[in-house]
């Protein structure tokens, strides 16, 4: 959905400055930064709906970096894009709860495909989270305070 | 045989099995040690034996001699007193008178040589040494003994046994004689032992070809003639010191100083006379049954360690056959597991070419739309300038994408990547496949036919890795056809609804496989191909692949008509089976290149 938050992850600056302005371009507010440290600081400060991940770069890596974004517990879906050479491990992030991944080079029409597909699993998350609340606060309306926490998080 | 890989193995010198000097060492220290450990004990205990033997024969020998020697020196002696019995008795029982009386002598001479012709001549003589009566064959009555020493030795013992002797008749010849008180009066019966009768009896004793008999006196004159060298009355060059015991053995050793040198010498003593019997018998004829046992027990000792030393030699060399082809087998595996290796170095690089290639791509690809997205905001006149900058652009995006497929490509060599369960069209596929080996098969004269079943439903598969199984198989069917001129392929399909999958069948018109290979073509790095032709994993990889796909594949095969590879692939995999070997789902197939 045009409009979307996205946090792009890439050790490549020229990589990540091209992607942004391209996803830019599309209507997306992107953010962009080339390490998962700062990818993990960025999530904690706001809210995105999708991450765009690389897999190998200096530091913590895309996996830990996946790992670090499920213990947040929240509802941004994760996009993995990697170079051809570690699908096994663009594999083994969707075990992890990744939504799906993408091998670089790719056309900028299929990332925003895979996005808007992440965007809606969100959305629908969100959606099915909300009924649940909605049922919850019918039956107990004091649970209110309980299931809106300042920040938008899953239960 | 089938053991088809792609890639070309050169093998690694470094690898190869031991030179040949190496083997022939290795010959020569099994063959010295079985030779060691079996000829040397078994001549020990032989040489031990055949000593053992040699004394124990020789000793028999010796003592059989020795009885020989004794008997017949007793015999001889018996001889002498029966004689001289003979003549007491006569002295005995008959006075002078009767003695002298004409034809009495001749009667007793007669009676006493009726046997054989022991006594030469009988005489009576009186007191002083004159001759009564004679009957023999010398004219001897006028002759007095009184001086003669034969005559004083009778006078004074009664009865005497002379040496040899020349006496009146000069020949040599010995007496017996006794001595006959009669009242007042004494006299003599006197006999001469037959010499020739006499040495025939001595000489009755069987010494075979070389030995001899003859008796000697205390003084070592010869008492009859010997058989080789010598006369009677002459001096022997025997040792007459009396000996301790009666009768001796002595075996005399080659030696050219030697008086007896190789003989065996056997010595009697006679009591009376004092003669000594002397049996002289080569001593090669003495022990000549056992130098031959000997001999032929030796011949059988070294026959068998010839024999041993021929079989060590033939095991030897069989067993460093057997181990030189099991040093030639490790080291093609070796080879094989060294170029495997090398393989697996030349994927991993691949796989880090690939992802450092796909990176800057990407970003090129990147800039490719930033380009585009600005030129679609831009307005531009120069409508060749546009339709250039679109081409480029195109063009920028054709040649990523060959990038993108170059680096599939060494990806899927370097095997690192999964393999994707899709939907697949195998006749299709078989198609594709054909159409690919079309062209090489043609080269060989091969042509590949088709029977592909129209009913077949897509099965869920690998196409990747049935493509490399499919290029295999082909590879192998044509090399099959070496040697022969032409022949065919040909690739069926069919489906079978009961088994829940469909049979495709590579089958070909080559030279098939050997029965005796039957059990090991799918095992890894077997192949029949030379050294550095294939590496045995073509089919090895084959069947881990089908495996894997929860297929299977069968082998039929008649050795100069052909090979029939059937391969079962069941329409779907479970979940579980497509989670191990591929992605998690259906949609995460959506990057067209995987």
């Amino acid at each position: 959905m045009k409009g979307s938050k996205i946090l792009l992850v890439d050790d490549e600056i020229v990589f990540t400055t091209n992607m942004s302005r391209l996803l830019v371009n599309r209507g997306y507010q992107v953010t962009a930064v080339n390490s998962g440290d700062a990818a993990v600081q960025e999530l904690e400060k706001d809210d995105f709906d999708v991450v765009v991940l690389d897999l190998k770069m200096p530091g913590m890596d895309g996996i830990a970096t996946l790992k670090e974004i499920k213990k947040l517990d929240l509802f941004t879906q994760t996009l993995i894009l990697t170079g051809h050479g570690s699908i096994d491990t663009a594999l083994e992030a969707v075990r992890l709860g990744a939504y799906d991944y993408l091998t670089k080079p790719c056309e900028i029409d299929d990332l925003v495909s895979k996005i808007e597909c992440a965007w809606q699993k969100k959305d629908e998350h969100v959606k099915e989270e909300m009924q649940e609340n909605v049922q919850k606060i019918i039956e107990s309306p004091h649970s209110v305070f309980d299931l809106y926490p300042s920040k938008d998080k899953k239960k | 045989m089938n053991g088809h890989d792609t890639n070309t193995i050169t093998p690694d010198t470094s690898l190869n099995p031991p030179e040949k000097n190496s083997y022939r060492y290795l010959f020569r220290r099994f063959t010295l040690l079985t030779v060691v450990c079996s000829i040397v004990p078994l001549l020990l205990v032989g040489w031990g034996l055949n000593i053992h033997y040699t004394y124990f024969a020789q000793t028999r020998i010796v003592r059989t001699f020795e009885e020989q020697v004794a008997n017949h020196g007793r015999f001889i002696e018996q001889f002498l007193k029966e004689q001289s019995t003979k003549l007491r008795l006569v002295a005995d029982t008959h006075s002078k008178k009767d003695l002298q009386k004409p034809g009495s002598l001749m009667t007793i001479f007669e009676n006493m040589n009726r046997e054989q012709p022991y006594i030469m001549d009988l005489g009576v003589i009186d007191q002083r040494g004159n001759h009564l009566a004679y009957i023999g064959p010398y004219d001897l009555l006028d002759k007095v003994y009184f001086h003669e020493d034969w005559f004083k030795q009778v006078m004074q013992k009664g009865l005497y046994i002379s040496d040899m002797f020349m006496g009146f008749r000069q020949e040599p010849h010995f007496i017996i004689a006794v001595l006959r008180r009669e009242e007042e009066d004494q006299w003599i019966l006197r006999a001469t032992i037959n010499t020739r009768v006499f040495r025939t009896l001595v000489e009755n004793m069987r010494v075979g070809e070389t030995g001899e008999v003859y008796l000697v006196n205390t003084r070592g004159v010869y008492q009859t003639t010997p058989r080789f060298g010598g006369s009677i009355m002459d001096q022997a060059d025997v040792a007459v010191d009396p000996f301790k015991d009666p009768v001796s053995v002595d075996v005399f050793k080659k030696n050219r100083s030697s008086r007896f040198s190789g003989q065996v010498v056997g010595r009697f003593w006679l009591t009376h006379p004092e003669w000594m019997l002397v049996v002289k018998q080569a001593r090669s004829e003495t022990f000549e049954e056992m130098d031959r046992a000997r001999f032929v027990n030796l011949i059988f000792l070294h026959l068998s360690a010839l024999s041993i030393l021929v079989a060590a030699i033939f095991i030897t060399r069989y067993m460093v056959g057997i181990i030189r082809k099991r040093d030639d087998h490790a080291a093609r595996l070796n080879n094989q597991l060294m170029q495997a290796s090398k393989l697996a170095s030349i994927g991993e690089l691949s796989a880090g070419v690939a992802h450092e290639i796909n990176n800057p791509v990407a970003i090129i690809m990147t800039e490719r739309q930033l380009l585009l997205d600005q030129f679609q905001q831009t307005m531009m006149e120069d409508q060749a300038f546009k339709n250039q900058f679109l081409s480029s652009m195109d063009q920028i995006a054709l040649q990523s994408q060959r990038c993108k497929r170059i680096t599939h490509n060494l990806l899927r060599f370097s095997r690192r990547t999964r393999s994707m369960i899709e939907s697949v069209d195998l006749n299709r596929f078989v198609a594709e496949v054909v159409d690919l080996m079309e062209r090489e098969t043609k080269t060989s004269g091969i042509r590949l036919l088709t029977d592909l079943d129209p009913d077949l439903p897509a099965i869920q598969s690998d196409s990747s890795q049935l493509q490399q199984v499919f290029l295999n198989l082909i590879t192998n069917a044509v090399d099959a056809h070496e040697g022969k001129p032409y022949g065919s392929i040909r690739i069926s399909t069919r489906y079978d609804a009961d088994a829940g999958g469909i049979f495709l069948s590579i089958a070909d018109t080559g030279n098939g496989i050997d029965p005796k290979h039957m059990d090991r073509i799918f095992d890894p790095f077997f192949t029949t191909k030379p050294v550095g032709k294939g590496t045995g994993l073509g089919l090895s990889i084959c069947y881990s692949i089908i495996r894997q796909l929860k297929g299977n594949i069968t082998v039929k095969s008649e050795p100069g008509e052909g090979t029939e590879f059937i391969i079962f692939l069941p329409l779907t995999l479970s979940e579980k089976e497509t989670r191990e070997s591929g992605p998690s789902g259906p949609d995460k197939t959506s990057d067209p290149s995987i």
